[in-house]
């Protein structure tokens, strides 16, 4: 089934065009990988999905239902989540309690209800120990998991990661993707943007690879990466 | 249902003995507790948008203004007894408070307390003219309005106690409640919090109304109790500050602060009132630097630095 479909997206900042007409559908319980080198537009495209920024044309469609123009809060509680570049927290709040204010407000769980999930999806991303920490105590690689709990505890079947992995050592990465497979198996839908290509070539089911806001090429990540547009786009003509 | 903790269970048996005091004491003691338990609501109030949902308001004076001039005109005009007319003022301040807030508090961080306190001098300069320009006179420009003279001081200081213990307990509940643990996500982090569902207009809107109409009763049972209120007073900025200074001294953002920070400073301003009747207020400029300095998270923060202090000296 067709969850998300990306419609000729554009996205003009001023005269600088950070998307231009991308396009994507996206199926239920795919992995989809965006990749592209710096300033390709990645992290635009998801702030245009998430809400954060509305396109300046096309649309997304999500179940059937175009939500261009929504703000982040309606597409999170329509089922839409994203986690941030750089991880974001309430920091002054407990590690539990950043993940129950997902849990209560983007699914409207009761407070019983959200404590326990929050317990549960603190529990699968491996930071139980850390619940009663103040949120701003955590590392760079426990906020990427808090983050990750944060999203999922939303409810939302559709996860966005932005850079879910970056500054994660190589053991923290393979722990991180064999995470993210078993979300995938609790059901969730995800699109992941990523710098560490091994991290994607043993994660994404497909990938759709953007540079200077349009879309390159688009299909399995070892066919993606022998095609000869991508490599010029990363490495530069001679190399190409 | 959880036990109370030991603070709660302090104000609880402090609520007892507030509820009989008028029994047992004379007229000075009544009054300046009622004036306490007054600033202790209005300072609540204030301490549940800024302490809470993060969001500064320079301009709760207006809800204070527009609740004392809406309880004179149904008083006087509509003939209302007045608790009546207090609740029904604010409900007026609660619908103006919806309407100005709807646009205002989606201004972020500074320029919500700079568009509030604007509106705040805005408001005073209305109520100055409305008798010129609108054909139902309501202020009585400059020189203001006198309410009936009511008899006793007692009623006034039950009200001004519901008040103050609405706010607090509204404070304890927004701790423990899903309402609470939204608007610290908003206070805390915005983006992240409307990224996670959280509707932070609506919230922090919902806040703002309700506050608005504690701030409106407040203002309109002060208004009755002195029995004459005009436009420069009922709206200056000085209420306002007063306000802030009061929640900042007692502890920003904990339920008790705003009650701790409006005994402390209208005790020690009566104290030193009296005694330096020229100097007191240098003198309490002093001690509040000090404070600020010394003890940033305010009284409630130094008390549970001792009791913590105490904690860990036991073996």
């Amino acid at each position: 089934m067709t969850l998300l479909e990306v419609r000729r997206v554009t996205k003009r900042f001023g005269s600088l065009v950070a998307l231009n007409g991308v396009e994507f559908t996206l199926t239920e319980h795919e992995i989809l990988g965006i990749i592209g080198p710096n300033g390709a537009g990645k992290s635009t495209l998801f702030n245009v999905i998430a809400g954060l920024d509305a396109p300046s044309a096309g649309d997304v469609v999500y179940c059937g239902r175009s939500i261009s123009g929504l703000g982040p809060d309606a597409v999170c509680r329509l089922g839409i989540a994203k986690t941030f570049q750089i991880p974001q927290l309430f920091p002054r709040m407990t590690v539990a309690e950043n993940v129950l204010v997902a849990a209560l407000y983007g699914h409207g769980a009761s407070l019983s209800d959200a404590r326990r999930q929050a317990g549960e999806w603190l529990a699968f991303v491996g930071l139980r120990d850390k619940e009663r920490a103040a949120a701003e105590t955590l590392s760079v690689a426990e906020r990427r998991r808090a983050d990750l709990a944060r999203v999922l505890a939303t409810g939302a079947p559709l996860i966005l990661l932005d850079e879910n992995m970056a500054g994660l050592n190589q053991t923290e990465v393979e722990a991180a993707v064999a995470l993210l497979h078993q979300v995938r198996e609790r059901g969730r839908t995800l699109v992941v943007t990523e710098h560490i290509m091994r991290a994607i070539l043993g994660l994404a089911d497909r990938v759709v690879v953007l540079n200077y806001g349009e879309k390159i090429a688009e299909g399995p990540p070892a066919d993606v990466m022998r095609d000869a547009t991508v490599v010029k786009a990363y490495l530069g003509e001679a190399h190409g | 249902m959880r036990a109370p903790t030991l603070t709660e269970g302090l104000a609880l048996a402090a609520l007892g003995v507030l509820l009989l005091l008028p029994l047992g004491v004379g007229a000075y003691p009544v009054r300046l507790a009622t004036v306490i338990f007054m600033w202790a609501a209005l300072a609540g109030a204030w301490n549940l948008l800024a302490g809470y949902a993060g969001s500064v308001d320079l301009g709760p004076v207006v809800h204070y203004g527009v609740g004392g001039f809406a309880t004179a005109a149904l008083m006087l005009k509509a003939g209302l007894p007045f608790v009546v007319s207090a609740v029904l003022a604010g409900v007026v301040a609660m619908a103006i408070a919806y309407a100005v807030g709807t646009p205002t508090l989606r201004l972020r961080g500074a320029y919500f307390a700079i568009g509030t306190l604007a509106l705040a001098e805005s408001a005073k300069q209305l109520a100055l003219a409305w008798d010129r320009l609108i054909p139902f006179p309501l202020t009585g420009g400059s020189a203001g309005v006198s309410l009936p003279l009511a008899s006793g001081y007692v009623l006034f200081y039950y009200v001004m106690l519901v008040l103050m213990t609405g706010v607090t307990t509204a404070a304890l509940w927004l701790q423990r409640s899903k309402f609470g643990y939204g608007l610290r996500a908003v206070g805390e982090n915005d983006r992240l919090a409307e990224a996670s569902g959280v509707n932070i207009h609506r919230l922090r809107r919902r806040l703002y109304v309700g506050s608005a109409f504690v701030i409106a009763v407040t203002g309109g049972t002060a208004g009755y109790w002195l029995s004459y209120i005009n436009a420069m007073e009922s709206f200056s900025a000085a209420v306002t500050f007063q306000m802030v200074v009061m929640t900042l001294l007692g502890g920003l953002g904990t339920p008790f602060g705003p009650v701790l920070g409006a005994a402390f400073l209208t005790l020690v301003s009566e104290y030193l009132g009296t005694r330096l009747v020229y100097y007191y207020l240098i003198v309490i400029g002093g001690i509040i630097v000090a404070i600020s300095l010394f003890a940033p998270s305010g009284l409630s923060g130094l008390l549970q630095l001792g009791r913590r202090r105490r904690l860990e000296a036991m073996p």
